[in-house]
């Protein structure tokens, strides 16, 4: 994990066990990063990570490994694994960033790894994913501007499993800006796994309080 | 996510343009700067690339399904709002329905 944090990557900050279920889920929900330490910031959607007060973006789901030997285990065989090795020693160019790569999960923790991953999924809207993140982007300009939201407040519902996922790998510049290196990991559940609601009874949606300005 | 789009699909019309805007634009990533830089390269995947987006553009119903928005998930709203979005971001006032090689 020293190793991990002395690089440019991010995976251990928004990806691992230190991010708490409610802050994940306030990432997909209201974008709040758990990198951003502000509070104040944060609750405004303001990135942690990047300069400059820019504001934080996440896609549908944040999702994470929530133990920390799991976590490292995962990253290791990934950075030992040949899709991933092949990606990090291509030729350096200062201004190319690799494709992402996908490994499951199965192959780097074994056939119960998934059981170590938790995630949340934003809520579509009127079915489309689309229209809620762009509403979720909407509904946090919003809020962190002081005006009333003209859209629904967003809504995220748990991954229900990461069985057959995958771990994502994203390789990016190193520190001295010779080599590439991982910049971040992070659990993706199988497509089909994703807005299944055929039970409104047992509907977990989490509708939040907004955070206060 | 099994697989990424262009792996599955190579030979897609589409496949650079997924690709690329996919490593570059997904929100884990956000590197639009260095896609505004790495489109002024004369390469033959750049040319690709705004030749797909440009093709995009013009019939957005070409697009295979919803991958585009599964890939890239970016918070315009439509397909259609992001192409142009990206147009703009990319290559600024140039209009769209100039072919790069008439």
């Amino acid at each position: 994990m020293a190793a991990i944090d002395q690089s440019t990557g991010h995976g251990h900050i928004r990806h691992e066990g230190w991010v708490t279920e409610e802050a994940n889920m306030r990432r997909a929900v209201y974008l709040e990063d758990p990198a951003q330490l502000d509070m104040t910031k944060r609750l405004c959607g303001i990135d942690g990570l990047k300069p400059n007060d820019k504001r934080h973006k996440c896609a549908e789901l944040a999702t994470r490994i929530t133990d920390p030997d799991a976590f490292a285990t995962a990253f290791t065989r990934g950075a030992e694994h040949p899709r991933v090795r092949a990606v990090i020693a291509t030729p350096y160019d200062p201004g190319v960033w690799p494709n992402p790569i996908l490994i499951p999960i199965a192959d780097l923790l074994g056939k119960d790894g998934h059981m170590y991953c938790t995630g949340w999924q934003l809520e579509p809207v009127d079915g489309s994913m689309d229209a809620a993140i762009s509403n979720r982007r909407a509904w946090r300009t919003a809020m962190a501007e002081g005006r009333r939201p003209d859209v629904p407040q967003p809504a995220a519902r748990p991954v229900p499993t990461f069985e057959g996922g995958t771990l994502l790998f994203l390789v990016g510049h190193n520190q001295a800006q010779d080599g590439y290196e991982i910049v971040n990991m992070y659990p993706q559940p199988r497509d089909d796994d994703l807005c299944v609601v055929t039970d409104r009874s047992s509907d977990e949606r989490f509708l939040l309080e907004p955070a206060p300005r | 996510m099994r697989d990424f789009y262009w792996n599955r699909h190579p030979d897609s019309p589409f496949a650079t343009l997924i690709r690329i805007a996919t490593t570059y634009l997904h929100p884990e990533v956000d590197e639009l700067e260095a896609l505004q830089k790495l489109v002024k390269r004369e390469s033959d995947e750049m040319h690709t690339f705004k030749a797909e987006l440009r093709k995009a553009i013009n019939d957005p119903a070409q697009l295979p399904d919803d991958e585009l928005s599964k890939h890239v998930r970016y918070e315009d709203g439509s397909p259609e709002a992001f192409l142009r979005r990206l147009w703009r971001d990319l290559y600024g006032e140039e209009p769209i329905d100039t072919p790069e090689h008439p």
